[in-house]
């Protein structure tokens, strides 16, 4: 977010809407009302006086209303932009001219009441909707005692109550006297799975988020009695089901099956009245009850289409199709996020990147046409050859720090010590305001070196150096000192040790500072080429999606043909014929200029780094060698192959695609398709998880509720008298596939739950007079009956989920680790769910997990999107850590030649003499040539032999002194 | 010295790419270990000079971690 | 039919994770953007968020 914040080519307009969008994909004509702030955005330094003297008091929306904030006031500390801002709704000013105490205690005079709204005219090739979730009516929430009881809260107020910069400050209270709660329980499928209120799909997230809430509220409370009501545990995202698992076991999460339909408060404390599986009615008494509230279409949706042209569905979010996911119904508009349909983070930012992977295909040829470049100062040579003059800002980052590590007096501490000359904390260092002072207190205290007390290196230096670049130190010229993640993160019992071990870090910090050297900012330039490994539906689209932006593509398929698991589906859930969307999806692939398709191919090797890969195919005319700048892989996953079941033993016994492909084999009769399988049978039983969230697999495979669903509801629409049973875990069928749920129980569809202790087992009875073919049948346990039973079958049908791939030999060649469960792990699961941990290396498609069609194409359009950054940029920047040869100490010897892995160091003539050099693109900066060197002749940026050993002898400082101390005492 | 109550003084040695990451998610996981380990963060194993090692010793380390 | 001139430029509705998300792989792409926002900040319900699932870090 604070990078949005920070690029050039990002303009917010905040406190805007969209009145009008006229033209065509290409050539928009936008019109945009901007309400002002009242508050000067350039003048106004985030300072909070005006919110001090402000006498209206009005509800903190940022805190879900549980504080109390004023007419001029900003959401919340790292806000966006960092600027406060005058509600006109509450202000006395503004309404009444009445009142100007801001203005009048306003240092930097930045409040100006004679802002008037802006009209925008915006001219724009592409438009992204991504408006977001709406809230429930309240009417819905009041059916629960909200409003009425204090106690009932939604779970985004408890969202904040939990929260360390909440209303209570991290401390769950009951609002009703401020105690803290013994017994809360949480209620999901509140404006969720339910018709009377006019949401009738699932909201994705409900389920997870419950779970997360009541595992954080232990954390807070260990004492705490929690009990979650659920329907179903839609725990369906990936490493969900793992998380649930652990939080169930560490946390003792009481999981009650069973929706509870209203809430009575009785002498203070709320009582809950619910029938479980067993028929059997239980009521119980808490002192907090939290609604886990779904996520409605955005309040201005209608508004929204009607401006924009779009359609909605009947829930009022955007009409999309599972063949195109991301486009709306007029071209050139496209749509990323909740507003597509309720989900995750995770899925979200994929649309999000997918989408802008939309608009670039699009736009293609009018790249870099209004884009401008960042330039930054000139670097300050003088300044950086002085002796160091060492800032040190010591981090609070909220409480994740300060809440277990002394701030203050690692702050002090860091006062002491050589070549520090200015010492401060900060709350947030990496918000955008705290960035802001930091570029400030560098150019007025003269720094040359900075030490950041604070959080990974590995996530956040860069940020940083973004910071020294602009104002004109060098990059690298500073410091992290890890006291987060690898100090009060894992100490936060032994607040004190956390404290020495901090200070410690600091010291070793500012003692490497004092050895850092200017490295110049080095660029290589990219090959504008990408490989795709696999040929299935999130393969094609990638590839496809890459050729359109402009760049070259080699299409790498194992198999003898295009199609992958795609060739295998029939229907999607929204009964779109999926092979037709497959051989749309072939013949584009196979007609595109800029795509070259090799059949029967795998990846031999792969060399290089982002930009400048070089790999070798194994094809069938023998080895090939291509250059490229990024790859994308999706490689897919295939049907697990069920063991037990009969599967094998009895041809009655299929999976479900095996089922869609039989059921695809039908003629019409009238105006009805006849399949000739289903001739003779009258009863069908669908077994759920068959290797899925078992012993085989523990992932869940995500899709198989749908797809079982989808073809209950075909065998239904072929043949109405037939008894379809489906035996289940939880039905997964989350955001609008919850319709098909619903759909099937209305046609008779039976489910019936089965535990994993208790799974169904097939078996064979002989028939009823002697010669007749033996019948299949199913036992399982009858809850309600308390009893088991047997559903007589003429056809089993497994759900079988999705296995990984033979991943682990690409795995290695690639350098990009599996789960737990086989699939290819992506560089943040929420965050950055395309990338990998190989810069340059993009996942998508079922080798990323088990996933719908739709949810795979705005996969491989979001991996391709991350894939084409580095080819349209031309060039990609290298960490200026690589090694360096002094070649007047080297004596040629060719040791680090042999001995570098990257093949990135050659030995070269000079004077007549062999000499190192480095080949700069090609280095890692592993530094295995300068640990080996016999003259020392070879230094590493960022890490030379000085800068460790000071660290060394800075780690020593304490504890030479500790020795000297214990031996003392001894 | 006794077993008892000792407390070593260990010096590490990380590789940015697995060890180093791997101890932050070790935080970001909220795994509790002992606060008695300084880590020095090195590009990869490779770089760590056996010169270090016994440097390390030399000022007083009661073990040495290199994490790759 | 004349070739329209496309525009570099891309409008995005919305200052929530997606949209944000949206507005910074454009500008990494080679586009301007417009990040049209109805609230005075961006970030969305996530910046709300406590923590999230599964890693337990800060939302922001």
């Amino acid at each position: 977010m604070v990078e949005a914040g920070r690029s050039p080519n990002i303009e917010i307009l905040s406190n805007a809407n969209l009145l009008k969008l006229e033209g065509q994909p290409g050539a928009f004509e936008a019109v945009v009302r901007q309400n002002p702030r009242y508050i000067d955005e350039d003048k106004c330094t985030a300072c909070g006086t005006c919110t001090m003297y402000c006498p209206r008091p009005i509800a903190d929306t940022y805190n879900e209303r549980l504080n109390v904030s004023r007419a001029v006031h900003i959401d919340y500390a790292q806000a966006i932009p960092a600027t406060y801002y005058i509600d006109p709704k509450a202000c006395m000013r503004v309404n009444f001219e009445t009142c100007t105490l801001c203005a009048q205690t306003c240092t930097a005079q930045a409040i100006d009441f004679s802002q008037q709204p802006k009209e925008l005219i915006l001219n724009v090739g592409a438009v992204i909707l991504a408006p977001g979730f709406g809230r429930l009516d309240s009417e819905v929430l009041a059916r629960f005692g909200y409003g009425r009881f204090p106690n009932v809260v939604t779970s985004l107020e408890f969202e904040r109550l939990t929260c360390a910069s909440g209303p209570s400050e991290g401390h769950i209270v009951r609002l009703s006297d401020g105690t803290t709660p013994k017994k809360i329980a949480w209620l999901q499928c509140i404006g969720s799975r339910d018709e009377t209120c006019g949401n009738g799909y699932c909201s994705s997230v409900c389920c997870m988020y419950a779970i997360k809430e009541a595992s954080v509220a232990k954390e807070h409370e260990p004492d705490l009695d929690i009990s979650i009501f659920f329907m179903d545990v839609r725990t369906h995202g990936k490493g969900f089901d793992e998380s649930r698992r652990r939080a169930q076991e560490k946390y003792g999460i009481n999981v009650i099956r069973a929706r509870v339909p209203r809430v009575d408060q009785v002498d203070g404390r709320l009582a809950l009245t619910w029938v479980a599986e067993n028929g059997v009615s239980h009521s119980d008494i808490f002192d907090m009850v939290v609604l886990s509230v779904g996520l409605d279409a955005p309040e201005d949706a209608l508004p929204i289409a009607d401006i924009t042209g779009i359609e909605l569905n009947k829930y009022d979010f955007c009409r999309t199709s599972a063949g195109a996911p991301l486009s709306t119904t007029r071209p050139g508009i496209f749509v990323a996020g909740a507003f597509q349909g309720p989900k995750d983070v995770p899925e979200s930012v994929t649309q999000a990147t997918g989408a802008a992977g939309f608009a670039s295909e699009l736009l293609a040829e009018a790249r870099n046409t209004r884009s401008v470049s960042i330039t930054y100062p000139e670097e300050d040579a003088a300044l950086m050859a002085e002796e160091p003059r060492i800032g040190v800002f010591v981090c609070h980052c909220g409480v994740n720090i300060a809440g277990v590590i002394d701030v203050k007096a690692v702050r002090d501490y860091a006062a002491t010590l050589p070549g520090v000359v200015l010492y401060e904390n900060m709350i947030y260092s990496c918000s955008q305001d705290a960035l802001k002072t930091l570029a400030n207190k560098i150019k007025e205290h003269r720094l040359n070196r900075v030490v950041i007390a604070a959080c990974s290196p590995r996530t956040h230096e860069p940020l940083f150096q973004e910071t020294l670049r602009s104002v004109g130190v060098n990059p690298a010229l500073i410091e992290m000192a890890n006291i987060r993640d690898q100090c009060a993160w894992v100490h936060a019992q032994e607040p004190e040790a956390a404290t020495e071990k901090a200070k410690d870090l600091v010291r070793m910090a500012v003692a490497k500072a004092g050895f850092l050297s200017p490295l110049p900012p080095q660029t290589v330039p990219v090959t504008p080429r990408a490989i795709v490994l696999g040929g299935g539906a999130a393969g094609m689209n990638a590839a496809l999606s890459i050729a359109d932006q402009g760049y070259e593509v080699v299409l790498v398929e194992k198999g003898d043909r295009l199609g992958g698991n795609l060739a295998r589906l029939k229907w999607t859930w929204d009964g779109q014929d999926a092979q037709a969307i497959l051989s749309d999806l072939i013949k584009k692939t196979q007609n595109h200029s800029r795509i070259t398709i090799k059949l029967n191919s795998t990846l031999d090797s792969i060399n290089g780094y982002v930009g400048n890969y070089v790999s070798t195919l194994q094809t069938p005319k023998g080895i090939e060698t291509v250059e490229h700048g990024v790859m994308v892989m999706a490689t897919g996953g295939k049907e697990y192959r069920p063991k037990g079941y009969l599967y094998g033993a009895n041809s009655n016994v299929v999976t479900q695609l095996e089922l869609e492909e039989r059921l695809s084999k039908a003629h019409r009769r009238g105006d009805r398709p006849v399949a000739p399988t289903l001739k003779g049978v009258d009863s069908v039983v669908m077994i759920q998880c068959v290797g899925s969230r078992g012993d085989d697999m523990a992932h869940c495979s995500r899709l198989c509720c749908a797809q079982a669903v989808k073809n209950a509801l075909k065998i239904k629409e072929m043949k109405p008298d037939t008894r379809v049973y489906v035996l289940y875990r939880d039905i997964r069928t989350y955001g609008f596939s919850e319709d098909l749920y619903r759909e099937a129980r209305r046609q008779g569809v039976i489910f019936l739950r089965y535990e994993l202790e208790r799974r169904p087992e097939v078996i064979e009875c002989k028939g009823d007079r002697p010669g007749a073919p033996t019948k299949l049948a199913v036992r399982c346990f009858d809850a309600m009956l308390n009893e088991d039973i047997e559903l007589p079958a003429n056809l089993v049908v497994l759900s079988t989920g999705v296995a990984p791939a033979e991943n682990e030999a690409l795995s290695k060649l690639v350098k990009v680790p599996v789960t737990s469960d086989g699939f290819f792990l992506e560089a943040h699961a929420k965050l950055r769910p395309v990338e990998t941990a190989a810069e340059g290396v993009y996942l998508c498609g079922l080798a990323h997990g088990p996933k719908t069609l739709d949810e795979c194409i705005s996969q491989a359009k979001a991996a391709s999107a991350k894939a084409v950054i580095p080819l349209a940029k031309g060039r990609v920047a290298v960490a200026p850590i690589v090694s360096k040869v002094n070649q007047d100490a080297c004596i040629g010897c060719g040791l680090c030649e042999s001995l570098c892995p990257f093949n990135a160091i050659r030995l070269v003539k000079m004077d007549k003499r062999r000499k190192a050099e480095t080949i700069t693109a090609s280095c890692k900066g592993c530094g295995i040539c300068a640990s080996h060197c016999p003259t020392l002749a070879i230094s590493m940026g960022g890490f030379t032999d000085e800068a460790l050993f000071a660290q060394i002898h800075a780690w020593a400082g304490l504890a030479l002194n500790d020795e000297k101390r214990r031996r003392r005492e001894l | 010295m006794t077993q008892e109550g000792f407390n070593p003084h260990i010096l590490g040695f990380f590789c940015h790419w697995c060890c180093y990451a791997a101890a932050d998610a070790a935080g970001v996981a909220r795994y509790q270990y002992p606060p008695n380990v300084r880590v020095i963060r090195v590009m990869c194993t490779g770089r760590i000079d056996f010169r270090f090692i016994l440097e390390g010793f030399r000022c007083g380390a009661d073990g040495v971690f290199t994490g790759g | 039919m004349a070739k329209m001139k496309k525009s570099g430029a891309v409008l995005v509705l919305g200052g929530g994770v997606a949209g944000v998300q949206s507005a910074l792989d454009l500008a990494e792409l080679g586009y301007y953007v417009y990040l049209v926002e109805k609230k005075a900040s961006i970030g969305g319900v996530m910046a709300q968020l406590d923590k999230t699932f599964p890693t337990n870090d800060c939302s922001l």
